[in-house]
C-alpha cells in the first residue's frame, strides 16, 4: 500500500513523540518512581512502534518494540530505573532520531540495525525478570500484564452509565441478546477509523450498539490502538454478528460473547483476576473472550438484586491503575497547515495593507474626503490591523519545540565534559514566528555549549572559589515590546578579557596598540570575529573556530541582534533580541533629497532637532551631545549619494537609532510619519547593498527602501 | 557556445520580441518574457553597480531593473514615450526587468535563419549575443540573456 502521502504526518508525529520521550525520560531520571511518567513513556513508545509498523519501517519498529518491552517491565515494577538504563534509553532515542532523519531525507530508514542497542535493552530485560522471578515466583506476571495491556480494548473493562445499564436490562428482559465484542484491526491497516466505521455499519445492520470503548468519537478520530470494544444489543445470533463484522477487510479478528447484565459491573471488580487469567492466553490477545465466562462464574455469586448498587461503586476502586494510560493530556484541537499556505495568507494580508495605504493616500490627495469616507477608512484600518495580527499569531509558535531538546543536551554535555551543571529554563511558552523558531535552535545550542564548555568551571575550581559545585546555566525567554529576548546566562568564569585580547593580538586580528586602546566591551565583541576561539583545547563540544561569528550572523539574518555582558569570575549573559515578526513592521518614513526611506520603529530611540552649531568634531567625525551622551552623526545623504535639499543653516533632523548599547544619529531631510509597512525582499540580484534591508510598496505604488540601522552603526 | 541554440532542431521556429536600443535591433527569446510594462517610477538603490537602475513595483512585487545599455557600454538610457521595461523570468536570477528604448514587434524565425556569432574576446558586445537572425525587417542581434543579466564581478 502506498503510504507516501502519510509520510509528512508520520515524520511530524514521530518528532513530537521523540521530543516527548526525551522530556519524559529526563524527568524520569530525576524521579525514577513516577508512574505517570513511566506510563507516558510507555504510551509514546507504543505509538511510535505502531506508526513505524504502519509505515513499514521495520528497524524502527523493532527498536521501539524492545524499548516498549523494557517499559512494560518497569511499569510492572520488575525493573528499577537505573542510571545506565537511562543512558541506553537516550541512545535509543538518538538512534530513532537518526532513523527519522534518514526517512526525512530519503524516505528510507537506512540500514543501521542498532543490534548493540537492542541487545542492551534485552539485557536490561533479562536482568529484570531474573530479579522478579526470584522475588515473587510468579514468572507469568509480566506476561499477564503485557496481555492485559493488549486487552485494554477488551469489552470486559467497559463501564456503563445508568441509562445504558437500563437499556441493557430492558433488552435482556425482552429476550434479546446482549453481546460484548472486541475487534482487532490489522496492524498494517492505515485508515483504522474507516475500518472501524465499516465494522460499526456491519453490526448496526442487525444490532444496536449501546456503548463502545474507546468512545465512538475517539474511534472516529482514530484515537485507538488496534482494538476497540463494543457492547451491542441484537436479536440476531452472536455468530451472525461476528461473521458480519469479520467480513470487513483489514480486520484481523472479532471476538465476542454473550453478556449477562451483572457481568459488566462485576467485570470491573474482577478485572485484576481476569487479567491474571488472561496470562494463560498471553500471546493471543484476540482471545480475550475466554476470561469472560470465568468472570461470569465468579460473578454469578452476588445476587441479582444489588446489580444496580454494584454499578455505582464499581468505577471508583478499580480504575486507578487502569485509568492512568487513558488519562491523556488534554489535546488541543489543532490543524496542521502547510507553512506555505500561511505565507500566501500573509502575502494577501500584506497586499490588503498596501491597498489600504493607497486608499488613505488617495483620499488625502483628492482633498474632498467626506466624514463618511474617513470613518470607513479608519474602520478598514482597524480591521486590517487586527487581521494582520491574527494571521501573524497563527504563524507564531512557542519556542518550546526548539528549547525542549536542551535539557537533554546539557545532560549529555555534563557527562562529556565531566562538569556538574544544571539548566534552568523559563519562558518556553514565549511565541515567535515559525521561521524564526526553526532557525534559532542552532545559535542557542551554540551559546549553551559555549557556556558549558568555556563558561562553567570544573567542580573543583568552583568549590575553591566558593561557588556551589553544580554550575547553573539559565535560558530565559520573554517578550519585550515588539521584540522577543532570549537570554543565556551562566554563573561560570565570565569572559577573561585579557586572554581574549592576547589571543586577538596573537591571531593578528588587532595590533597590540589597538588592544590597549580598546574598552572591555570592544574586546568582548572581538569574540564575534570569524575564526576566534579561546578554548585552549579544541573539544568537539565547542571551539572548532566556527563559533560565535556564526551565531552572530545567523541571528542577524533573522533581523535580530546578540550582545554579551560578562563579569570575570561571576559569569556571562548572552542576550539575543529578535523581532516578533519579519513580514510587517511599524516604520518611520523619512525623506532624504527626493527619495523616501523607511526606518524600523523598533530601532529608533528618539528624534531630535539639532541646531548646526551643536555639531562638534571628534577625530574628524561629527558628533552631537545628547543628555551627556556623545552620539556620532551619520549624514544619510552622503551615505546614500543623494544631494540634500536642505539648507545647511537649518536645524538638523536627527533620528537617533540604537544597536545594542550603541547609538547613532541619522541625519535626514524631513520626517514623513509613521506607517505600517510590508517588508519585501530586494531579491538576491541586488544583494550587494548592505545598508538596505528590504523594500516596501507605498500607498501611491512607489517603492521605498528600508534602511538597516544596524549596519549603519 | 549557447546551449539553447544547440537544442533547437533545424526546421523549427523560435519567436523573438524585437526591441530597439539606439539604432540597433535586438531580439529576446519570447519564452523568457513574463511581461512588458511602461516605464514606472524606478526607485534608485544606492551602492550598487550603475547598470542596476533600481527597483519597481510590479503588482505588489518588488522587482530589480537593469539597463542593458549601460551593461553593454552604450550611452545612458533616455526615457521617452516608447521606453518600456521587459520583465524577464530567468531560472537563476529570478524575475528581473530590463529597460529598452522601444518594443517593435514579434518575429518568428526559422532556426536555419539564425546564425551563431563567433566568440570574440575583443568585441565585448558580441559576448552578449547568442546569434544573429535574418528576418524580412533586416538583421536582428539575438541577446544571450544569461550573459546580459549576469552580475559583473
Amino acid at each position: 500500500m502506498d503510504v507516501s502521502q502519510y509520510l509528512e504526518i508520520f515524520l511530524d508525529e514521530t518528532n513530537e513523540h521523540l521530543q516527548n520521550l526525551n522530556t519524559q525520560i529526563l524527568s524520569l531520571e530525576q524521579d525514577p518512581e513516577n508512574m505517570d511518567t513511566i506510563n507516558e513513556i510507555f504510551r509514546a513508545a507504543h505509538s511510535l512502534k505502531g506508526m513505524a509498523g504502519t509505515m513499514g519501517y521495520k528497524r524502527m519498529q523493532t527498536l521501539t518494540h524492545d524499548m516498549e518491552n523494557v517499559f512494560s517491565e518497569v511499569r510492572n515494577g520488575n525493573i528499577k530505573v537505573k542510571a545506565d538504563m537511562i543512558d541506553v534509553l537516550f541512545q535509543c532515542l538518538d538512534a530513532l532520531e537518526e532513523y527519522n532523519t534518514n526517512i526525512r531525507e530519503s524516505s528510507d530508514e537506512g540500514t543501521n540495525d542498532n543490534g548493540a542497542l537492542i541487545k542492551r535493552l534485552n539485557d536490561i530485560m533479562s536482568d529484570g525478570s531474573e530479579g522478579s522471578s526470584a522475588s515473587a515466583g510468579q514468572t507469568q506476571a509480566p506476561q499477564a500484564q503485557a496481555a492485559a495491556e493488549a486487552a485494554v480494548g477488551g469489552f470486559v473493562g467497559i463501564k456503563l452509565n445508568e441509562s445504558q445499564q437500563s437499556v441493557l436490562s430492558e433488552a435482556i428482559k425482552q429476550g434479546k441478546g446482549v453481546y460484548g465484542l472486541t475487534v482487532k484491526v490489522q496492524e498494517s491497516c492505515i485508515l483504522k477509523a474507516a475500518r472501524a466505521f465499516l465494522v460499526f455499519k456491519a453490526i448496526e445492520e442487525t444490532s444496536e450498539i449501546i456503548v463502545s470503548d474507546p468512545s465512538s468519537q475517539d474511534i472516529e478520530d482514530e484515537k485507538f490502538d488496534l482494538h476497540f470494544s463494543l457492547i451491542i444489543v441484537s436479536e440476531a445470533d452472536l455468530n451472525e454478528v461476528l461473521t458480519a463484522a469479520r467480513s470487513v477487510s483489514e480486520i484481523e479478528d472479532v471476538s465476542g460473547s454473550a453478556l449477562n447484565l451483572d457481568d459488566v459491573g462485576a467485570a470491573e471488580t474482577e478485572e485484576s483476576h481476569a487479567a491474571e487469567t488472561e496470562g494463560a492466553a498471553a500471546e493471543a490477545p484476540a482471545q480475550t473472550v475466554q476470561p469472560v465466562p470465568a468472570a461470569q462464574t465468579s460473578a454469578e455469586t452476588p445476587a441479582e438484586a444489588p446489580a444496580e448498587s454494584a454499578q455505582t461503586p464499581a468505577p471508583t476502586p478499580a480504575p486507578a491503575a487502569k485509568k492512568a494510560p487513558v488519562n491523556k493530556p488534554v489535546v488541543n484541537r489543532t490543524v496542521r497547515v502547510d507553512i506555505e499556505k500561511l505565507d500566501t495568507l500573509m502575502n494577501l494580508v500584506s497586499e490588503l495593507i498596501i491597498a489600504k495605504n493607497s486608499l488613505v493616500s488617495a483620499s488625502a490627495m483628492s482633498g474632498n474626503s467626506s466624514q463618511a469616507v474617513n470613518e470607513q477608512i479608519e474602520y478598514l484600518e482597524s480591521v486590517t490591523t487586527s487581521l494582520h495580527e491574527s494571521v501573524m499569531k497563527v504563524r507564531m509558535v512557542p519556542i518550546e519545540s526548539t528549547v525542549n531538546k536542551f535539557p537533554r543536551m546539557v545532560r549529555d554535555l555534563q557527562k562529556k565534559l565531566g562538569k556538574k551543571m544544571e539548566l534552568y529554563m523559563s519562558g518556553e511558552e514565549t511565541e515567535l514566528d515559525r521561521t524564526v523558531v526553526d532557525q534559532i535552535g542552532d545559535p542557542l545550542m551554540h551559546l549553551l555549549r559555549n557556556s558549558a564548555d568555556h563558561g562553567l568551571e570544573s567542580a573543583a575550581v568552583r568549590k575553591e572559589r566558593g561557588k556551589p559545585e553544580v554550575g547553573s546555566i539559565f535560558l530565559d525567554a520573554y517578550q519585550d515590546g515588539n521584540n522577543v529576548v532570549i537570554e543565556v546566562r551562566d554563573d561560570g568564569n565570565g569572559i577573561d578579557t585579557k586572554a581574549v585580547k592576547n589571543k586577538a593580538i596573537e591571531r593578528g586580528v588587532i595590533t597590540p596598540e589597538q588592544g590597549d586602546a580598546m574598552s572591555e566591551k570592544e574586546i568582548i565583541d572581538l569574540l564575534f570575529n570569524a575564526g576566534f576561539s579561546t578554548a585552549k583545547v579544541v573539544s568537539d563540544v565547542s571551539g572548532r573556530g566556527v563559533g560565535l561569528d556564526v551565531v552572530k550572523s545567523m541571528i542577524e539574518s533573522l533581523s535580530g541582534e546578540v550582545e554579551v555582558k560578562s563579569k570575570l569570575g561571576e559569569g556571562s549573559t548572552w542576550t539575543i533580541r529578535l523581532p516578533l515578526t519579519l513580514a510587517i513592521i511599524q516604520a518611520l518614513m523619512v525623506e532624504i533629497g527626493n527619495e523616501k526611506y523607511a526606518i524600523a520603529l523598533g530601532s529608533i530611540q528618539t528624534i531630535e532637532d539639532i541646531p548646526p552649531s551643536d555639531v562638534n568634531l571628534v577625530q574628524a567625525k561629527e558628533v552631537i551631545q545628547l543628555r551627556d551622551l556623545v552620539i556620532p552623526l551619520i549624514r544619510l545623504n552622503e551615505i546614500l549619494d543623494i544631494p540634500s535639499k536642505k539648507d545647511p543653516e537649518e536645524n538638523l533632523v536627527v533620528v537617533v537609532v540604537k544597536k545594542g548599547d550603541k547609538l547613532a544619529g541619522l541625519v535626514v531631510d524631513e520626517l514623513i510619519g509613521q506607517q505600517e509597512i510590508v517588508i519585501k525582499s530586494l531579491g538576491k540580484y541586488i544583494s550587494k547593498c548592505k545598508i538596505i534591508s528590504g523594500a516596501t510598496v507605498l500607498g501611491d505604488g512607489e517603492v521605498a527602501l528600508i534602511l538597516d540601522a544596524n549596519s549603519l552603526i | 557556445m549557447n546551449e539553447v541554440e544547440e537544442l533547437r532542431p533545424v526546421g523549427e521556429t523560435t519567436q523573438f520580441i524585437v526591441i530597439k536600443l539606439g539604432d540597433e535591433q535586438y531580439g529576446i527569446d519570447i519564452k523568457y518574457i513574463d511581461n512588458i510594462v511602461r516605464m514606472p517610477h524606478i526607485t534608485r538603490v544606492p551602492k550598487v553597480d550603475d547598470y542596476l537602475k533600481g527597483v519597481i513595483n510590479l503588482r505588489g512585487e518588488v522587482i530589480p531593473v537593469m539597463s542593458i545599455r549601460i551593461k553593454m557600454g552604450l550611452e545612458e538610457d533616455v526615457e521617452t514615450k516608447s521606453s518600456r521595461i521587459i520583465i524577464l523570468k530567468l531560472e537563476q536570477q529570478g524575475t528581473i526587468g530590463v529597460i529598452v528604448d522601444e518594443v517593435k514587434e514579434v518575429v518568428t524565425l526559422e532556426n536555419d535563419r539564425i546564425e551563431k556569432v563567433a566568440y570574440d574576446s575583443k568585441d565585448e558586445n558580441a559576448n552578449f549575443l547568442s546569434g544573429v537572425g535574418k528576418s524580412d525587417g533586416g538583421l536582428i542581434s539575438l541577446l544571450d540573456l544569461n550573459a546580459v543579466v549576469l552580475e559583473s564581478v
